[in-house]
């Protein structure tokens, strides 16, 4: 017995994530924020937090609750803990949403927000770090997914550190001259530190085990594989913590970006011709939608990658990095989230609910949980969507660009209404929809069985 | 889980109690670390410095020490025995179908019928049932009618894991004949698409290069 169980709040992570999504998609669709106002805007902020860490960062934590103990076979070192960080970060992005308001004037400025905002933000992501780096430590040495998620997990305190940074020098002032200086120049740091440190790397991580698990496909450890880590770890180590020592020490920012950027590149290509690798050699010939669907979301970020090499060649960068950010958010990010939540949620759903009968009474398949056909016209729609919504920033569209986020609300909407019914086993004939010994499940938490 | 240690008549010598059967049949002593190569167990423990010998008992392990205090050596086998079981590896590696004690009929008889019993047991993420995923090692039956499964995941560390073996056990346990079932996982060999049934395979389109 390996110990590995259902982790009991993942499905509120993912309630709560997914509920945050629909809000960001619906203030962009509404015309809140870029690019209906400026990029620095608190609007903004406000949008690109609600969607950073309501819907990004609580996906992944949750996923990570449940997928890190799988990637090195071992239990979660707490099953309860996740609950009182998600309590924490929700209260946190409230505050912090309510901070940015404040500094756009749309709430009284006292008392000011930020630093509790901040304060709860970094009480929640302490917790979810600590439990998770506690069922890391015992499983060294780290097999290469886990340690992918390892360095991201250092990444991800690195972007609520710099964050905590800002809010304090937006609200009460900072005494010390290096800290004033990256609190004044670090933003390209923070959204680096968490797009790429936290979320992408947190993201192949996991990916490397998911696809091989659920392709049937060999698992990657090899000098390829090594190579995306190393190059990766080097590139983020020297962006970041390269960028963070040059602002605290009064240089230019400029080549830490560069040779991070470089390092990151040689990364993403290799990590490009591993994913190749990993579809042509699997087993699995007719691979499932979350598959199929993950594919898009793997080439927004290669269209991504070059069209960031296009903008620095063309010298356009600063002014397209809305864009740029956009599409490695919605559909590299955001894509391959979706895309493997439509079969995570089928997945833990089944073993809860039909894993206790197992061997007592006929039960049926995952893949009986979920209609791929129809879910597969809103991710289409999705994908189309956020392609249409990224051209229509790079052509500084307003209207087109809310039209298309109107576009990925409804596809949004509707794959959520999936994972619902998946969850309520609506799709299931009733003939076998609850056999004896099965539990109904839960819509936002999961009751591991209790002989696990 | 909790090991007990008893002392023993030679200060050389300690014995460990880890709660749970270490080998269902006989003693085996292993006095090298080549000898501990069919012991996943043994191999651990022999990883530990100072080991120079141990048995294997039903529901023990006695460890002879060639150096070093107890004080210092116990920490490092209590951590060595608490991932192996905790591991859910086999604490002999050899497949029990390699074992070929010769076996009656009606032993015969009721592994077919276990075997059987065990088609009605699928892999959730497959569709597919373990027997034809080539998911189950062995089966075998002890005149006492206790049942052993030996069998595997398709991934290490699978959440399904505890559901897949409760399963296997509950409906090798299930066939008329049989008092008692057990279930062993074991990752020695790795699952491999190749351990599938031809008809599992083709159900995949595995080897055919074709579609389903």
């Amino acid at each position: 017995m390996l110990g590995v169980t259902l982790s009991r709040w993942t499905m509120s992570y993912f309630a709560a994530a997914l509920a945050a999504l629909l809000v960001g998609q619906g203030l962009m669709t509404a015309g809140y924020g870029f690019p209906s106002a400026p990029l620095r805007a608190p609007e903004t902020l406000v949008v690109v937090h609600v969607v950073a860490i309501g819907w990004l960062s609580l996906l992944l934590c949750g996923a990570l609750f449940q997928f890190v103990p799988v990637l090195i076979a071992r239990p979660l070192h707490s099953n309860t803990l996740p609950l009182p960080a998600l309590v924490l970060l929700l209260a946190g992005l409230g505050a912090l949403l309510a901070g940015f308001l404040q500094l756009a004037g749309t709430l009284d400025p006292a008392p000011p927000l930020l630093p509790v905002a901040a304060t709860l933000l970094a009480g929640g992501f302490a917790l979810a770090l600590y439990d998770l780096a506690r069922t890391l430590w015992p499983a060294r040495p780290l097999p290469l997914p886990a340690r992918f998620v390892a360095v991201a997990l250092f990444f991800l305190a690195t972007t609520v550190t710099l964050g905590t940074l800002f809010s304090f020098a937006l609200t009460t002032g900072l005494g010390s001259q290096p800290l004033l200086a990256i609190a004044g120049a670090g933003l390209p740091l923070h959204v680096v530190a968490g797009l790429a440190g936290w979320l992408t790397l947190a993201a192949i991580g996991v990916s490397y085990r998911l696809l091989a698990m659920f392709m049937l496909a060999p698992e990657l450890e090899g000098t390829r594989s090594r190579a995306v880590f190393w190059t990766g770890t080097a590139g983020l180590a020297l962006a970041v913590l390269g960028g963070l020592a040059a602002l605290a020490f009064d240089a230019a920012l400029a080549p830490a970006l560069v040779g991070g950027g470089i390092l990151g590149l040689v990364a993403l290509v290799l990590y490009g011709a591993d994913i190749v690798h990993l579809y042509r050699a699997r087993k699995r010939r007719i691979i499932e939608l979350n598959s199929q669907m993950a594919v898009f979301a793997f080439a927004a970020l290669a269209v991504a990658a070059a069209l960031a090499v296009t903008l620095i060649v063309l010298g356009r960068l600063s002014e397209q990095v809305g864009a740029l950010v956009f599409l490695v958010a919605f559909g590299w990010l955001t894509g391959l989230g979706l895309a493997k939540l439509y079969k995570i949620v089928a997945f833990l759903t089944w073993l809860e609910c039909y894993g206790p009968a197992l061997g007592r009474a006929a039960t049926p398949r995952v893949q009986d949980l979920v209609v791929e056909a129809r879910a597969r016209t809103w991710f289409l729609l999705y994908y189309l969507a956020v392609a249409s919504a990224t051209v229509a920033l790079l052509a500084a569209h307003v209207l087109a660009f809310r039209l298309a986020a109107g576009a990925m609300t409804l596809a949004t909407l509707a794959i959520a209404a999936e994972l619902i019914r998946a969850r309520r086993l609506a799709d299931v004939s009733a003939e076998i929809r609850l056999p004896a010994g099965a539990q109904r499940p839960h819509l936002l938490m999961s009751i591991p069985h209790p002989s696990r | 889980m909790f090991i007990q240690t008893e002392a023993t008549s030679d200060p050389a010598r300690l014995t460990f109690l880890p709660g749970r059967a270490v080998l269902p049949h006989g003693t085996l002593t292993i006095n090298d670390r080549a000898a501990a190569a069919r012991s996943p167990l043994a191999a651990r423990l022999f990883d530990v410095r100072g080991v120079a010998a141990l048995a294997l008992g039903p529901d023990y392990i006695t460890i002879t020490k060639e150096s070093g205090d107890w004080q210092h050596l116990k920490p490092a086998l209590l951590g060595a025995m608490m991932e192996h079981f905790l591991s859910g590896a086999p604490v002999l590696s050899e497949p029990a179908h390699a074992a070929a004690a010769p076996v009656s009929e009606a032993t015969g008889k009721l592994v077919e019928e276990i075997t059987q019993a065990l088609r009605h047991v699928i892999d959730p993420e497959l569709g597919y049932n373990i027997v034809d995923l080539g998911l189950i090692y062995h089966v075998d039956v002890d005149t006492d009618g206790l049942a052993t499964v030996t069998m595997t995941t398709t991934s290490p560390g699978c959440p399904a894991t505890g559901y897949l073996s409760d399963g296997a056990r509950e409906r090798a346990a299930s066939v008329a004949g049989i008092s008692r079932a057990e279930v062993k996982l074991t990752y020695e060999p790795r699952w491999s698409t190749e351990l599938m049934s031809d008809g599992a395979k083709a159900h995949f389109g595995i080897g055919t290069g074709g579609r389903r």
